[in-house]
């Protein structure tokens, strides 16, 4: 779904790795029988292959990707190192759900409480890339765990949330260096598409997955 | 238990030293099942270890120095590289060292077996509110209601397969990472949850066959001495059933 976070991960590594693949898109406010026998949760993303393989969950698409496909590796060989980008990423869990929760937040003291608490959570990260004094969270180049999480980040301004990374100016600039890398400017949506979608997706409006089409 | 017979460090204790060359660390708690799972990989690819117990009621001081929450199991090599999580460190284990791989080279395989690991995800949180709910003399139906579900799922993918184990007709990672929680159902109060899933009670038995799951299988009465004095407070738990 073009504005699913999640499947925006598999989607990055898609096109970093130049793997060659096609898009189909499930209506999530209205999905087809056919899905569920993809994946029994009905959840996006799901990959399939020529095979008739499935692979859901994203991070386990994203690990599969640079597993099955040659060329450019986004996780380290190392295994300490791939190790250290799997302990960022659960460093990092709890901000999905806290941003979908924002999302559906009924008042304003909910509003409040949400933003604190992943202004926590960005603290986590920023601590990470002091400590690393590297520009992105794999090392010097962008690797796997950055593509991981950028999804959320590149959503924080149509959320008005962009308040809670003022204080976690070195997560700003890996913000900033991420939209100048090819891959994620390919795949970029702009906050006005970002916006519309959510307009709709609040309203539980089935035209929202196809927003701007 | 041979090499897992030290007492778990607490408030006070000495931070042990660097981890000697040729040697990996883990920082664990003999009942634990999160541990148990790094164990059980130690144990099957034969790689030489040392334990370092800790008392996870009173936890040393230096201990937040390995893990930021206090949390086990923890990694720590020669070369003071950390590592924690279960999961990754069960795959940090496979990755780095020679010898047997625990998971399967192919890549859709290898999806598969996280996929599974996600499938069993709610299985820990479960089994451990029926614990407490049972020594705290509370009802717990509807948490075996919920866990029977669990393991429905579970033996859905069993039937499907009709292979003895969740990675094929051999025992690999994926069972190791579930194992523990199985090993704990009698221990817990809670077998009877397996009482409608016959290919899991299959697998269960042909768990209990394996030399690694064997080497590490914690004897029953020892087993319930830690979770009586557990539920009793008492911080000598950790360490019952050591001389």
């Amino acid at each position: 779904m073009r504005f699913c976070p999640f499947a925006e991960r598999t989607l990055l590594v898609l096109k970093a790795k130049g793997i060659r693949h096609e898009v189909i898109n499930i209506n999530l406010k209205n999905k087809p029988e056919w899905f569920f026998k993809k994946n029994p949760l009905g959840l996006v993303p799901v990959l399939e292959n020529s095979k008739g393989q499935l692979i859901y969950e994203s991070a386990i698409t994203c690990e599969y990707l640079d597993e099955a496909y040659s060329g450019k590796k986004l996780l380290p060989e190392d295994p300490y190192e791939k190790a250290c980008q799997k302990m960022i990423f659960e460093l990092f869990s709890k901000v999905p759900s806290l941003v979908t929760s924002f999302l559906r937040r009924q008042n304003k003291e909910d509003c409040s409480g949400l933003k604190e608490e992943l202004h926590r959570e960005f603290s986590k990260l920023e601590e990470v890339l002091t400590n690393k004094k590297t520009a992105f969270f794999g090392g010097n180049s962008l690797s796997m765990i950055d593509y991981l999480i950028w999804p959320w980040l590149e959503r924080l301004e149509a959320l008005e949330l962009n308040e809670c990374v003022d204080h976690t100016p070195k997560l700003k600039l890996w913000m900033a260096a991420m939209r100048k890398d090819p891959t994620v400017s390919a795949v970029l949506i702009d906050v006005k598409a970002h916006k519309g979608f959510i307009d709709l997706y609040l309203q539980n409006s089935p035209e929202a997955c196809d927003y701007g089409l | 238990m041979s090499g897992d017979a030290t007492k778990a460090l607490g408030k006070g204790s000495s931070a042990p030293g660097p981890v000697p060359e040729g040697l990996i660390r883990i920082y664990s708690m003999r009942f634990c099942p999160y541990s148990h799972r790094t164990r059980l990989v130690l144990k099957a690819k034969g790689i030489r270890h040392e334990i370092v117990n800790i008392n996870l009621r009173n936890k040393p001081e230096w201990y937040y120095t390995k893990h930021p929450l206090g949390q086990i199991p923890v990694l720590e090599t020669s070369q003071c590289q950390l590592i924690y999580e279960s999961v990754i460190a069960c795959e940090y284990l496979d990755d780095a060292y020679p010898g047997r791989k625990l998971f399967p080279c192919d890549p859709y395989e290898r999806a598969r077996q996280k996929m599974l690991s996600e499938l069993f995800c709610k299985v820990p949180q479960l089994t451990k509110e029926c614990l407490v709910a049972l020594r705290c003399r509370r009802e717990c139906t509807d948490l075996k209601v919920a866990l029977r579900q669990e393991f429905c799922n579970l033996e859905e993918i069993l039937d499907y397969q009709n292979t003895t184990f969740f990675g094929g007709d051999c025992i690999s990672m994926i069972d190791y990472l579930l194992w523990p929680w199985f090993e704990r159902l009698d221990v817990y109060g809670i077998a009877d949850c397996v009482s409608h899933t016959p290919a899991l009670r299959l697998w269960i038995a042909s768990m209990k066959q394996d030399p690694t799951v064997c080497a590490l299988l914690t004897d029953k009465s020892i087993f319930q001495g830690y979770l009586s004095l557990y539920f009793q407070n008492n911080p000598n738990a950790f360490d019952f059933g050591l001389c």
